[in-house]
């Protein structure tokens, strides 16, 4: 008697559904249709309902709840995407792009309804909606845990889907160009002035220019561009602005600026006293030099163990300032 | 300058007293320089002696200080081998002196990397156990009997008293003399190249600073002769840098950037031309002799760009030629500025792809792992440099303002070295002597312009500027003594001198810097950089000592306690130490060759104990060590290294072993009750923490406390199925678990099918309970709507 209840309900499910949604088939060709036109399909309210919330599907959809309206100020939702869209871009035009996975979008302003629905109220948020079954607690994605990069989603949606997806990133021409175009400035002066090259045998310039990169290197900015820090922190209860990291292993950007800062005025310093000792002018103008390097290299130095001293907790030296 | 700053080092070396006393005799002899340097114009008749005399002292000073700031952790501790390297270091010298060089050569290690092994004698530069190696056999052929590791020990201190003096003949090269003796001062006590040096400290870099600052000496020697002798000489000094260090690569790339940018200052000179055509082809020929490095300086991309600027040399050259006999100049200059476009083209695209490659490199999990990997921030260059680090861009602009052919070589030099110490932290060491080279130049610019005298300083201005008159100038910087003259000057004031007050002031500030720069040098050598870290200290309150002997206590356990082959699984960081200290056979150790089988006992430590058995058993382990801090409160042990081991092994069993597993479901790494369940019960979690439930450290905290992350731990009933506890040390540093062998028998799974039926046959029609019932009635179930798929 069992069996007989089961296909009484499997006809009743096959009656109900022309009115829920779609055949499957027609489903799919649908579904493939968006994703030839682009790769991450958004929907609305009706369509979500239509082709991922209603049986039968035998394909996963991965969606990206979103608020990407300029009025929502959601800077995290365009970063987000952005990574999404890499994603996608590269599932949608890999070799191996089949109708088994499909990525989608929802909008909150497009379909508020959904979220409800779905009682989300954070965005971005990214779902998995396997092709068999309800979505488990696995397979919403970790946000806070594992962040949105793309190498991070693949490996998400390879681990719910057992679909492989190779990130391959849109190479960034803007580099490239944009030394292509400085060199052809420098080529095309050089070419201008092709009859008056004094200016490649001038050592202030070359000495000026390997200075400015030797203090951009001891600054720290190497680090800065792995690792990507704040300019600054802002403490969000008191809104004090704190420039210096308090550790010794971390920093800030304006805190390795103030750093070029000072090592520039300490060499500047070290060359003022030479300069003083060395050049044609007046004795008065000399003795200015002189005193202001010395001071410059006192100063700076002794203010710049000062920043060091309070990062650095545990070193006992200081010099003219505590 | 310089006796000040021997007299500083001699403050802080105040343990030893014989340096103490030495600086304090050599003092007056400085003094007395001075005052001869004084005389010399007031007509001394041999200044040369005086000069060669001062010079030699300082020089013996700094060596002496350089040796004897560096053991600072022997007298703390004892002559012992420092760290992870240090200990195949140790290893391999001992094997090379116990069964001699071919066997070292044709060594296989199977007591490593089990059951793969390991050939060392062609992965290794065996530059580093040759030396300690032909050390030791001199000095036993003199009857000097002293044990390999204290050959070992005080190895790199020795070879910092000759980094000395090379920088010293390197820089007086580039500049002068002076600057040349505040050089071999600065790299004596610089943090930045204590930190590799230290005794104890037996790795390749502590003589590969000596031999690369030796082949830039030469190099720099051999542009400047043209003479085929000195190149040579290079050669030998880079196949001896070759054999030692992988960092020769550094010199392979800046010795012919060097001839390139010659060439386009248009400074190409047959000196040039003999000297790297003999350098490259000696020099390439010699590396190739070590077996490590093989075939590599004709294949790879790092080696490219010199093989590209000799034949870019040969070219230029054959058109110098050309351009003698034949006068077509707009041609020539036209073809020379295509040949040297399109070299440099090449050129660059070598390098962007050595750093690409090298970008890479850094984006693998193992690679990223490692601490000396990571790029540098402003403070490690402030600690490890301190004033020199501000000061040396003004030593640059010096160099480039008075530009000569060995003065391109030292800018070029500081640009590409601060390049790679920004990109990686372990790279400051080869940043390091040019700062110092640089720094000196800047600080001797200063004193030789504001130690002298005034009148006699403004009268030969042409004298000054010149470098090659170095000797003047260098008995003028060390002339400290101004308090004398001060009243003689003042007599004959001159009105286009600075005046002495300001003068004195100014020297004394500058002073002041360098004694700071000393007092520095000392700190940091002895707080940060003279840790064994093979044991550990801690202090009291009242300042007495307390010394963790635990590791060692550990592996001279294994060592007396285990069978000879028995094999020891661990966290690759401690291979190296297994297999020196206690001579058992290790799966992985610190040479990361095989990432795989690194990523199996990864994911054997991440896994729960049964899956890890299965692991073990395949790999024939027999004993597991661990390190453990949580009852000293020790921060580098495996549990805080743990998010690692599970990086490493999800890169290669992805299906296995999931990172966000071992976090909460708030992305935080907990141990306590609210952690994740996988971590809870991993074989890493459960051999840390086992019956360290029970155990009260403090009355004030709950037992099971756990010092190094404050916190109590969430799995206090741990129990072993498959392991059992063998050793565990004093402070629980290191534990070490035997991995059980295979039951007798295995229990089966599930329960034996029951024979007897449970309920005897009892007849229905005599059970009076039992109702009647009708044969084939239909029963009524109400219709249910299937559940949804």
């Amino acid at each position: 008697h069992q069996p007989g209840t089961e296909k009484w309900s499997v006809v009743t499910t096959c009656r109900t559904t022309p009115l829920l949604g779609t055949l499957l088939s027609e489903k799919l060709t649908q579904m493939m249709e968006w994703a030839s036109k682009r790769s991450v399909i958004r929907m609305n309210g009706d369509k979500f309902r239509r082709f991922v919330k209603a049986p039968p599907r035998n394909y996963s959809v991965v969606i990206m709840f979103t608020a990407l309206q300029p009025q929502r100020q959601c800077g995290v939702c365009r970063q987000a995407d952005e990574e999404f869209q890499v994603l996608a871009n590269s599932w949608r035009y890999s070799s191996a792009f089949t109708n088994k996975v499909f990525f989608a979008s929802v909008d909150f302003d497009e379909g508020s309804d959904v979220f409800q629905m779905l009682s989300m109220n954070s965005a971005p948020t990214f779902l998995h909606f396997p092709s068999k079954g309800k979505p488990r607690r696995s397979d919403t994605y970790e946000l806070q845990v594992r962040g949105f990069a793309a190498e991070q989603l693949a490996r998400w949606v390879a681990d719910r889907t057992d679909v492989q997806i190779r990130v391959i990133r849109p190479p960034n021409y803007a580099g490239p160009l944009l030394l292509g175009f400085l060199l052809a400035v420098i080529g095309g002066l050089a070419y201008l002035r092709r009859h008056n090259l004094e200016f490649l045998f001038n050592k202030n310039v070359w000495a000026f220019s390997a200075l400015c990169f030797v203090l951009i290197m001891t600054s720290g900015q190497m680090w800065n561009h792995i690792r990507g820090p704040p300019y600054a922190h802002k403490n969000p209860s008191t809104g004090q602005v704190s420039y210096i990291h308090g550790s010794s292993q971390a920093q800030f950007v304006a805190e390795t600026h103030i750093v070029l800062l000072f090592n520039a005025a300490i060499t500047m310093g070290m060359v003022l006293l030479c300069e003083a000792a060395t050049s044609d002018m007046d004795i008065g103008k000399r003795k200015i030099m002189c005193v202001a390097g010395i001071g410059l290299v006192m100063l700076f130095f002794s203010w710049l163990l000062s920043i060091f001293r309070a990062k650095y907790h545990g070193y006992p030296y200081s010099f003219l300032m505590g | 300058m310089a006796e000040h700053h021997a007299v500083s080092d001699g403050k802080h070396k105040a343990s030893t007293n014989a340096g103490g006393s030495v600086h304090g005799n050599s003092r007056p002899g400085a003094a007395g320089g001075g005052g001869g340097k004084g005389g010399l114009s007031g007509g001394l008749t041999q200044p040369a002696g005086w000069q060669s005399l001062l010079s030699f002292s300082i020089l013996f000073l700094a060596c002496l200080a350089g040796f004897s700031s560096r053991l600072f952790a022997v007298i703390r501790f004892e002559s012992i081998i420092h760290e992870f390297d240090p200990w195949f270091n140790y290893r391999s010298t001992h094997h090379l002196t116990t069964n001699g060089f071919y066997e070292f050569l044709n060594w296989f290690d199977e007591r490593a990397w089990y059951p793969l092994g390991r050939i060392v004698g062609g992965t290794v530069y065996p530059g580093l156990m040759v030396t300690a190696g032909l050390i030791h056999y001199m000095l036993n052929l003199l009857h000097i009997t002293v044990h390999i590791r204290d050959v070992c020990v005080f190895l790199a201190p020795v070879f910092s008293g000759l980094t000395a003096i090379s920088t010293f003949l390197l820089t007086r090269e580039l500049w002068n003399q002076g600057a040349g003796l505040l050089a071999a001062c600065f790299i004596a006590i610089v943090p930045g190249y204590i930190s590799r040096s230290v005794a104890g400290s037996f790795d390749n870099e502590g003589i590969a600073i000596f031999a690369l600052q030796f082949t830039y000496y030469l190099w720099v020697k051999s542009v400047k002769t043209g003479s085929v002798f000195w190149t040579i000489g290079c050669c030998l000094s880079y196949f001896y840098m070759v054999s030692a260090w992988g960092g020769y690569v550094f010199i392979i790339n800046l010795i012919p950037l060097h001839v390139f940018v010659l060439m386009l200052m248009q400074r190409y000179s047959r000196r040039v031309y003999i000297a790297y055509s003999t350098f490259y082809i000696v020099g390439l020929v010699l590396s190739m002799q070590i077996p490590f490095v093989g075939f590599q300086p004709i294949r790879t991309s790092e080696h490219m760009a010199a093989a590209g600027v000799f034949a870019l040399l040969q070219a230029y050259a054959f058109l110098q030629y050309l351009k003698d006999r034949l006068t077509r100049q707009e041609f020539q200059t036209l073809f020379f500025l295509g040949v040297s476009l399109a070299a440099g083209v090449v050129f660059l695209t070598v390098i962007y792809l050595t750093y690409t490659g090298l970008y890479a490199k850094i984006h693998i999990p193992i690679i990223a792992s490692v601490s000396e990997h990571q790029p540098t921030t402003w403070v490690s260059f402030f600690f490890d440099l301190h004033i020199l680090v501000c000061t040396f861009p003004a030593g640059l602009w010096f160099c480039i303002k008075n530009i000569n052919d060995e003065r391109v070589f030292v800018a070029l030099y500081a640009i590409s070295a601060v390049y790679f110490a920004g990109v990686m932290v372990r790279l400051m060491l080869t940043l390091t002597p040019v700062v110092c080279m640089l720094s000196a130049v800047a600080f001797s610019s200063v004193f030789e312009h504001y130690m002298g005298d005034d009148t006699k300083r403004e009268k030969p201005p042409a004298e000054d500027s010149s470098d090659e008159d170095d000797k003047r100038n260098s008995g003028n910087l060390y002339d400290k003594a101004g308090k004398v003259r001060k009243h003689v000057s003042e007599q004959e004031k001159a009105e286009e001198g600075l005046g002495p007050n300001i003068k004195s002031i100014v020297t004394m500030l500058m002073l002041m810097l360098l004694m700071m720069f000393a007092v520095h040098c000392t700190w940091v050598t002895s707080n940060a950089y003279s840790s064994p870290s093979v044991v550990l200290a801690s202090y009291n309150h009242d300042g007495t000592r307390n010394i963790l002997d635990d590791f060692r206590e550990a592996y001279y356990w294994l060592r007396q306690n285990t069978d000879e082959h028995a094999r020891v699984m661990s966290w690759w960081d401690y291979g190296y130490q297994i297999a020196g200290m206690a001579n058992r056979t290790t799966l992985v150790d610190n040479n990361t060759w095989n990432n795989s089988h690194i990523a199996l006992v990864g994911k054997a430590m991440s896994s729960n104990e049964s899956a890890a058995y299965k692991i073990m058993r395949s790999l024939d382990v027999d004993y597991v060590l661990i390190i453990f801090g949580g009852v000293i409160g020790y921060s580098g042990d495996d549990i805080n290294k743990f998010l690692w081991m599970v990086r490493i092994a999800e890169g290669e069993h992805p299906k296995d072993i999931r990172e966000s597993d071992y976090f909460t479901p708030q992305g935080e790494f907990r141990v306590d009750k609210a952690g994740s369940p996988t971590l809870l019960n991993c074989l890493m979690y459960k051999m840390s923490y086992y019956r360290f439930g029970e155990m009260q450290l403090d009355f004030r905290t709950p037992p099971g406390f756990d010092r190094t992350r404050n916190a109590e731990i969430g799995n206090k009933d741990i129990k072993f199925q498959h392991l059992e506890e063998a050793f565990t040390s004093e402070h629980w540093l290191v534990r070490i678990y035997k991995v059980k062998n295979l039951d007798n028998r295995e229990p089966l799974d599930h329960k034996l099918r029951s024979v007897v039926p449970k309920q005897k046959y009892t007849s229905k029609k005599t059970a009076k309970r039992k109702r009647g019932h009708i044969k084939n009635k239909l029963a009524l179930r109400k219709g249910k709507k299937l559940q949804k798929k």
